[in-house]
């Protein structure tokens, strides 16, 4: 056997699905190689069979296989492990890189998992990132989408694709990304990983806004975005993140423009509801009862009458709880989530009014926080917003009413202090355009 | 949003921030009847300052004042600003204290002061040192939060006007304007910091003139509401006339028991922008004219922060926070008067300069 293949097999002696096979073709043996976990290798085989039948000689059979010939064994290694097979002549003059017949390792196309567009088309993105652009593709069929793409990576080296619309996204911001990506030097395997090298921030709320929907991604490249695609990551991340993307959804505008503006009033709405009511609960409870009416600060006052806790130790105790409940909820299997709702609902609502441990009234504003924290879009996004609220809750115990409003102004300019290469999170949308010429 | 646009909304809060307090006490004491006429006299005599104002930094495009007056020459930079930082610092101090006081009467009743103050300066600071873009990006977001309130303040005091307080309406003599209370008058205003803001982009008369309309508009309504709710007579005696009128107000049907709170919240969103500007604007001052490599803009804010909020800690009673805050606000007049002119006349200098340059 000669050098070449002698040493992809020593390279490869300690991975048991690497296989090795030897074909004759005018009694010339050529070896195949690769990994039988990638590759369908029954399937493989007649297609090199079937091409060997129509090929005259081994030359010709190798030219009809492959465009990738004689190349050195460093690659040949590469192409192995990036699931491609590998023959090789039996002399080892000439070696080729076939495409083979790929283990079906893909998920389908596929309903979106984690967000539900009603009223809209219903494909959501993949693990397979050429399946992704294929999406994006067949929804916008003009010159002008450009894509370029990158490896990145130290130890495995990951698919990493930027699209945008030539003329919609700014230059500046298209040479900036690009540069940053190729200041990537290690491995690449969270979205927090990427948006480390979209400037240093320890923040709440990151760079890139994530969809699973081709139809949003879509509307956001129409809009001067940037839409980075990773390989084996079924979401699209969209740069840069804005506030608005919370509240406006590609799909609103399948109804009416009226109902479409109602529906994000009403998600703005939510997500401040969510943000503040705790925060007022504590503040007209413990510090401000004063400025209800006095039925009303009544009203309240026998509602919390025997309760031993604080009212801040009160709220933070239903506040965490329901978080928990919400973190569990998506940690279980679908089997098992059921109970802890019912579980949650029973104890949380029933039990702990009977036992007077927290007012029926705060049961109501935690009821009303988990609504309104669900409507805004993306979960992250939603999850942050989660967070928020716990800082206006502490302020809002010592300060009352001017607490939860200075700590509604502390998120607001938090807010608005971000910034992501240079354009504000709090732009309303991206006024800057790129030139559609090459220049 | 445009920066142009972003401005007009930060030069409205700055004003609103000022004038809800003392304001419109002293207009009372300066006249009995024809109370719009001194009012419209302040506003105009500093639409004139403001129009000189822009008319001068139009000679330097992209530069702020600090840099014109560097331009000009160290020495002059260091009259005209140094003392400019020192009266900013008092201005800061005092009209915070002030507010507290206004906090404390309105819903912290047994709150002490420094606790209040603490809170007030942390976010004040924080703003500003954050720097002019989140400055103006979030006054956006604060000027359309509490815009409503206000309205709505202000709509549903209607239910107690009685219409003939404020006659009669003509008043033909113009004496006020020789007094010194029509002076300190003259310190309630704050446009001074545009021309900090100014390198952000061209600044327009015409739209900062419509910023002013609305902020006329707010001055009467400020003026009016005691007065039609009190009459003259009465409003004299009141401090704080305008939120004593608030609280006055109730109306049966709405869950809060007066609206003098969304008042007093309003006043704070907007307090809290225009002394982090102030701060802002000191920070910017020191770190240009000393220009002291290792110390950065930051430091200078946190400094000037902790100077004011000592001043203002120290304030013994409510009468010191008021004479106090009229001085600054007194001292606030000479440098609207100084720096207009002064920015007018480099802009014309230098502008000969080059002719005659360019000529010879």
């Amino acid at each position: 056997m000669v050098n070449v293949v002698k040493e992809i097999q020593a390279r490869f002696s300690r991975h048991d699905d690497f296989f090795f096979e030897e074909e004759q073709k005018d009694k010339m043996p050529f070896y195949l190689m690769g990994f039988n976990t990638l590759i369908d290798l029954a399937k493989s085989n007649l297609y090199v069979r079937q091409v060997a039948a129509s090929s005259s000689s081994v030359n010709e059979l190798f030219i009809n296989l492959s465009d990738q010939l004689d190349v050195d064994t460093e690659k040949l290694i590469k192409a192995i492990l990036e699931g491609k097979l590998v023959i090789v002549l039996g002399n080892g003059k000439r070696n080729a890189i076939v495409d083979p017949v790929s283990r079906n390792l893909r998920r389908n196309i596929d309903k979106p998992q984690s967000e539900s567009p009603l009223q809209g088309p219903l494909d959501a993105f993949v693990e397979d990132i050429k399946t992704n652009i294929g999406l994006i593709r067949k929804r916008l069929d003009t010159e002008r989408l450009c894509h370029s793409s990158h490896e990145v990576g130290k130890l495995a080296s990951r698919k990493l694709s930027m699209l945008y619309i030539k003329g919609r996204a700014p230059d500046t911001l298209i040479k900036k990304i690009n540069k940053q990506i190729k200041q990537i030097d290690t491995d690449i395997e969270t979205v927090d990983d990427l948006n480390k090298y979209f400037g240093q921030r320890s923040s709440i709320v990151s760079h890139v806004f994530l969809t699973e929907l081709p139809s949003e991604v879509t509307h956001l490249l129409k809009k001067n975005r940037v839409v980075l695609l990773l390989d084996n990551y079924p979401f699209a991340l969209v740069f840069p993140n804005l506030l608005l993307d919370m509240f406006c959804i590609a799909s609103d505008r399948n109804y009416p423009s009226l109902l479409a503006y109602a529906l994000r009033t009403l998600r703005v709405v939510g997500a401040v509801i969510n943000v503040l009511l705790p925060a007022l609960y504590v503040a007209i409870v413990s510090v401000n009862p004063e400025i209800l009416k006095i039925d009303l600060a009544l009203f309240v006052s026998e509602s919390r009458r025997g309760i031993p806790f604080p009212a801040l130790l009160e709220t933070m105790i239903m506040v965490v709880l329901v978080d928990l409940t919400l973190e569990a909820i998506v940690r279980l299997p679908k089997s098992v989530g059921p109970t802890i709702t019912m579980v949650g609902g029973i104890i949380l609502g029933q039990a702990m009014v009977q036992a007077k441990l927290v007012s029926p009234l705060l049961v109501i504003v935690v009821t009303a926080i988990v609504i309104s924290g669900s409507v805004v879009s993306g979960i992250q996004n939603s999850l942050y917003i989660r967070l928020l609220r716990y800082p206006i809750l502490i302020l809002a115990s010592i300060y009352g009413v001017l607490g939860v409003f200075i700590g509604f102004l502390f998120t607001i300019v938090y807010l608005a202090s971000l910034t992501s290469n240079g354009i504000p999170y709090t732009a309303f949308r991206i006024r800057e355009r790129g030139t559609q010429n090459e220049s | 949003m445009s920066h142009r646009l972003q401005i007009g909304f930060v030069f409205i809060i700055l004003y609103i921030g000022l004038n809800h307090t003392i304001y419109p006490d002293l207009i009372f004491q300066l006249t009995n009847t024809g109370h719009w006429e001194v009012v419209l006299c302040q506003g105009l005599l500093q639409l004139t300052l403001i129009w000189i104002y822009i008319k001068g930094l139009s000679y330097f495009p992209g530069q702020d004042v600090i840099d014109i007056y560097l331009k000009a020459g160290k020495l002059i930079a260091f009259i005209i600003l140094i003392p400019f930082v020192i009266s900013l610092t008092a201005l800061i101090a005092y009209d915070i204290r002030l507010h507290t006081e206004v906090i404390i009467s309105v819903f912290l009743s047994r709150t002490p002061y420094w606790p209040v103050l603490v809170l007030l300066f942390f976010i004040t600071t924080y703003i500003a040192l954050n720097g002019l873009g989140t400055i103006l990006r979030s006054s956006v977001f604060i000027f359309l939060i509490v815009i409503p309130l206000m309205l709505f303040v202000i709509l549903s005091s209607l239910i107690n006007f009685d219409w003939h307080n404020a006659t009669p309406v003509w008043h033909s003599s113009f004496d006020f304007l020789m007094e010194k209370k029509f002076f300190y008058l003259m310190g309630f205003a704050a446009f001074l910091p545009l021309g900090f803001m100014a390198y952000k982009t061209k600044l327009t008369f015409g739209f900062i003139f419509l910023a002013w309309v609305c902020v006329m508009i707010s001055f009467l309504s400020v003026v009016y509401i005691p007065l039609f709710i009190f009459g003259q007579e009465a409003v004299m005696t009141l401090p704080f006339s305008m939120i004593r009128a608030i609280s006055s107000v109730d109306i049966r049907w709405f869950i809060f028991n007066q609206q003098t709170i969304f008042l007093a919240l309003s006043l704070i969103g907007f307090t809290v922008i225009l002394n982090a500007v102030l701060l802002w604007m000191i920070g910017r001052i020191m770190h240009k004219m000393l220009k002291w490599k290792k110390v950065k803009t930051s430091y200078w804010i946190i400094v000037f922060s902790i100077i004011a909020f000592i001043f203002a800690l120290f304030v013994p009673s409510r009468s010191w926070t008021d004479k106090w805050f009229l001085w600054s606000a007194g001292a606030q007049v000479y440098f609207m008067i100084v720096i207009p002119f002064s920015t007018l006349i480099c802009g014309f200098v230098m502008k000969r300069g080059r002719v005659s340059y360019e000529k010879g």
